[in-house]
């Protein structure tokens, strides 16, 4: 793929459904217990209306590394899996909540192009995850190496 | 082994680890299954490749070996993921893991708190993951503007 400053690579949009927020809560204990079996989580303000409001928010936020992991599966899906074989960098911002059912695009935006002595390219670029309008609610950069 | 009865109660230069650990490739699959991501390196493959948002985990790991009553009177909330990998970590490898608390600090009006994390592959002692984890422990103020 060839690749210039500036160009932009976009997911197709998403909606944080009550379900996707409670995937990953779950997830977590289960993947703590590690024992085969699905694990449930205390209440967080990711999946229980009441702890949420009770926290001062009007509902349920999505836990923000479901955006992230979003971001890293979209430079998945477009530099492949191999640039997790190589260094690499990703990081990420919580900038505004994400409620239930807003729509959510991921964003890769290539800020630069380097050839590496060794061969290949290392890109730098900033990413975000933003809401139906536009709206930057994760923000961020991330740099992989490209044979 | 505690540290603090909460993880609020953690301190500037409070240590974590090291631990040996071993991701097994259910909680690969289960983490990335739970994030919608069904690339085969993380579905498929025997020793699944462990994608470095997985980092966060080992944070998570940390306030339970450390932290046993969890996040105290009001929740934290996830600031920032910022990670660094160096190479292919994969499920089954022995690994190191050790934090630290790298600060805590008042910023506007609200207190966060930096973990480092490193992940080290332990029979070659190689560095495979950093990562920081940036968290606002006043969520109840944060919650206010989010709202």
């Amino acid at each position: 793929m060839e690749l210039r400053q500036g160009d932009e690579i976009r997911s197709a949009p998403r909606l944080m459904t009550r379900e996707r927020m409670r995937w990953y809560v779950d997830a977590l204990p289960t993947v703590e217990a590690n024992d085969g079996r699905v694990h449930f989580s205390v209440p967080t303000i990711h999946d229980d209306d009441e702890y949420a409001k009770g926290q001062g928010l009007p509902g349920i936020i999505s836990d923000g590394m479901i955006t992230t992991n979003w971001i890293l599966d979209l430079l998945l899906r477009s530099f492949g899996t191999q640039v997790l074989e190589d260094q690499g960098a990703l990081l990420t911002k919580f900038i505004a909540p994400v409620y239930e059912d807003m729509p959510i695009t991921c964003v890769l935006k290539v800020e630069g192009v380097q050839l590496r002595p060794e061969g290949g390219r290392r890109l730098a670029l900033k990413v975000w995850a933003e809401d139906g309008a536009g709206k930057p609610v994760t923000v961020g950069t991330a740099a992989v190496n490209l044979v | 082994m505690a540290t603090g009865r909460y993880s609020s109660d953690l301190q500037e230069g409070d240590r974590f680890g090291p631990v040996e650990v071993m991701i097994s490739p259910f909680q690969v699959r289960e983490y990335c299954h739970a994030n919608e991501m069904h690339q085969p390196c993380f579905q498929d493959e025997p020793n699944p490749i462990v994608p470095p948002t997985m980092a966060h985990l080992e944070k998570l790991r940390f306030y339970t070996m450390y932290c046993p009553e969890g996040c105290g009177p009001n929740a934290r909330v996830h600031y920032t993921f910022d990670v660094r990998w160096h190479g292919a970590l994969r499920a089954g490898m022995p690994l190191m893991v050790e934090g630290v608390v790298r600060s805590r600090y008042m910023k506007r009006g609200r207190e966060y708190m930096d973990v480092d994390i490193t992940m080290r592959d332990k029979a070659a002692d190689r560095l495979l993951v950093e990562y920081r984890d940036t968290v606002c422990l006043s969520y109840r103020e944060a919650a206010k503007d989010a709202a």
